[in-house]
């Protein structure tokens, strides 16, 4: 398989606040090649949006990205070394703020925000907000820049695309300016779009027509996607490969139908069981018991194991890594579940958790990794986690 | 078309609010204590006949009402009244002194504009740096102080210690230069700013810190808009962020702002004139006050009113033209 368009190795995102450190993105692992939609799905809270946002580095204070790399295109986006004083120091090659700004936001990388109502400046016309952006990303005059921009309205569908130019945001409808918000991106020429929810604040019908919209434009753009959301309906229309996200970390990766046929972890297949599905027939939906806890003070050993229907003694103590346990379609089907015959806990020969057994639960700490190498796992002992000395994930 | 009929419409409003001041100035004008036309006397031996004489002339010897009906009506027919103290018309004093005021609390306003909105962004900028709880001390002690002793503290460190500048009066750059004595228009110009500096400052400082407080808060949340983040991640530089895409929108409180506070710079006025010793609508006012000449303190109340309330209209005007979301009150 060629060099992915985008690489992610455990990047870690954490909020300092006054309250304690948030970690809101804890080691996730993901890539994504050209042409490609990679999903990345989860509740609220679980750092999808911190984490899309970490790619571009824009998170803002007091989040800072303290661990892990990315890299596009051979290029680090970010990284860090260990300096000659023991401490971590951005590595050399990483680019700076300015180039990041110059080359990469908007050129390489564009956006399309979940909320079309609050993303467009109220105090200037629709026209005038796209033509800065293409001017400033693809070198354009401001007359070019200008008739690109009334081309990219026309592509996505807004009629008098001319006159619409002129027009400002509070004159469009929420779905009109989701598709400028569109056009926005791709009117840039990136290579890579991040959507975070950029359909969860429009109704269905209106979602469905941008879906729609999106898949034939990716076809003749050939843009790469991340996609955010918390709807496995959108993941299996548009996704092609997805990244569950529970707490801050991934718990399984797959190709889409490998996720909803072949469903590994607990927590995804709690996703799939709380929302309707056309290939099943329920009497009832199965909502997910309970809330995601604060990324602040995380749960021991599994996260998920206070709301898991499967959950065990050894989930309170062994925090699993996430591992290849499959392959479909060239691609790795990547989970993180102790049920799973790869991690060998024997948690077959664990105790159930009855409900109250939680109270048991220790927080504050991830627990042991667990990992088929790891020697930490058949000890069966909690360590504590240090700030930044989480273990590697492979 | 919309623009005009909307401005109409504001100064239509506007008359009931002038009648408002009317009523009430007249009426604590005339309750005030004191006679005027014995106050005019004063010194001579206040004799019965004349002071009778006089208040028919007047029409002072007539019921509150009527009075105030015959005020009215003059009014509306364009006649602000007589000064009986200075037996001049009060339109021609109120044109003497309106330059002087206008002048003065203008300046200020261009002062307190330039001045407080850079120092707001940047505080909002370097939120919770030292820049920012500098200025927001200075603020806070622009908010608090009074103008007057700023005007007294300036003329005692820059007039009297330093003898840099003067303190009392203003030169008028609208007169010719051989009025006041100078050259050429240079020199005259020159004297004209070195005049109003310290009765400006003295009088815009309040404004300033007001401004600076309200363009800091706005400009931070304005920063924090999706619009910015957007504009960020499109790789747009910070500066063009600060100076178009968070500007804009967070100017319209301080227009807001800018139109009401002009009561507070009317009235600021009237201290400061005295103070600088500046012979405009304040300290006419005052002296109307001092003397009881009741339709001098009617004309000026009335000037300073309508100049209020135009200082009102065309701040809702320039909303619109601020923010594309505010119509004339009419329907697309």
């Amino acid at each position: 398989m060629s060099e992915p368009l985008l690489r992610v190795e455990n990047l870690k995102t954490q909020f300092f606040t006054e309250s304690g450190t948030v970690r809101a993105v804890d080691g996730i692992s993901f890539e994504v090649h050209e042409g490609e939609i990679v999903g990345l799905v989860g509740e609220s809270g679980a750092g999808k949006s911190v984490a899309s946002m970490s790619l571009m580095r824009l998170v803002e204070d007091p989040g800072e990205i303290v661990g892990g790399e990315i890299t596009y295109r051979g290029e680090t986006l970010f990284g860090l070394e260990e300096g000659p004083d023991g401490e971590l120091r951005e590595r050399d090659e990483m680019l700076s703020e300015s180039e990041m700004r110059e080359r990469i936001r908007g050129r390489e990388i564009a956006v399309i925000f979940q909320d079309p109502m609050e993303s467009l400046n109220p105090v200037f016309t629709v026209g005038g907000q796209l033509r800065e952006f293409i001017e400033l990303n693809r070198d354009l005059s401001s007359g070019e820049a200008r008739d690109e921009a009334i081309r990219m309205l026309r592509e996505v569908g807004i009629p008098d695309p001319a006159e619409r130019y002129e027009e400002y945001p509070h004159q469009f409808s929420g779905g009109m300016r989701q598709r400028v918000l569109i056009a926005m991106a791709l009117a840039c020429e990136p290579s890579l779009i991040i959507a975070d929810e950029p359909t969860t604040a429009l109704d269905v019908t209106v979602e469905g027509q941008i879906l729609d919209l999106v898949d034939d434009l990716q076809d003749r753009y050939d843009t790469s996607f991340v996609w955010v959301t918390h709807d496995m309906g959108v993941v299996a229309e548009i996704c092609d490969r997805v990244n569950v996200m529970y707490l801050g970390e991934i718990v399984e990766q797959a190709p889409v139908d490998e996720l909803f046929y072949d469903t590994n972890h607990p927590y995804t297949k709690a996703l799939l069981d709380s929302m309707p599905r056309p290939d099943r027939t329920v009497d009832e939906l199965d909502p997910i018991e309970g809330v995601m806890p604060e990324a602040i003070e995380p749960p021991s050993g599994c996260r998920f194991h206070p709301r898991c229907p499967d959950a065990r003694e050894v989930c309170t103590r062994v925090h699993p890594e996430t591992l290849e346990v499959d392959r479909a379609d060239g691609y790795p089907h990547r989970t993180a579940c102790v049920k799973h015959d790869v991690f060998d806990v024997d948690y077959d020969g664990s105790v159930p958790l009855e409900p109250g057994d939680e109270a048991e639960t220790r927080v504050g700490g991830t627990g042991t990794e667990a990992g088929a190498d790891s020697n930490s796992s058949s000890t069966g002992e909690e360590e504590p986690a240090s700030p930044d000395g989480g273990d590697p994930q492979r | 078309m919309g623009l005009l009929k909307y401005t109409i419409y504001r100064l239509l409003q506007a008359i009931p609010v002038l009648i408002g001041i009317s009523i009430i100035t007249f009426l604590l004008a005339n309750l005030a204590p004191g006679d005027p036309v014995r106050l005019m006397l004063q010194g001579q031996q206040a004799d019965e006949e004349l002071v009778r004489t006089i208040e028919q002339r007047y029409g002072l010897d007539q019921p509150l009402h009527v009075r105030y009906w015959n005020y009215m009506t003059g009014l509306v027919q364009g006649d602000l009244g007589y000064s009986i103290h200075r037996d001049r018309p009060v339109s021609e004093l109120m044109l003497e002194r309106a330059g002087p005021t206008l002048l003065l609390v203008l300046s200020a306003y261009v002062f307190a504009i330039v001045t407080a909105i850079p120092l707001g962004i940047i505080a909002a900028k370097r939120r919770n740096e030292p820049t920012d709880h500098i200025s927001r001390i200075v603020a806070l002690i622009g908010v608090s102080t009074p103008s007057f002793w700023i005007g007294i503290m300036l003329i005692i460190i820059f007039a009297v210690q330093l003898g840099v500048l003067p303190s009392a009066g203003l030169v008028y750059p609208w007169q010719p230069p051989e009025a006041a004595g100078h050259d050429g228009y240079l020199e005259h110009w020159i004297e004209s700013i070195r005049h109003l500096i310290l009765p400006m400052i003295a009088l815009g400082t309040l404004q300033m810190a007001t401004l600076m407080r309200v363009e800091r808060t706005q400009m931070i949340e304005s920063l924090q808009e999706e619009y910015v983040k957007l504009a960020r991640a499109y790789g747009v530089p910070e500066r063009t962020i600060l100076r178009k895409h968070a500007f804009r929108s967070a100017q319209l409180p301080i227009i807001t702002i800018i139109g009401l506070n002009l009561s507070t710079a009317l009235g600021g006025a009237v201290l400061i004139e005295t103070v600088f010793a500046i012979n405009g609508m304040g300290r006419l006012f005052i002296e109307a006050i001092q003397q009881l000449d009741y339709q001098l303190i009617m004309g000026v109340t009335m000037v300073l009113g309508a100049i209020f309330v135009i200082g009102v209209v065309i701040t809702d005007i320039s909303y619109a033209y601020i923010d594309p979301r505010v119509t004339y009150g009419e329907r697309e």
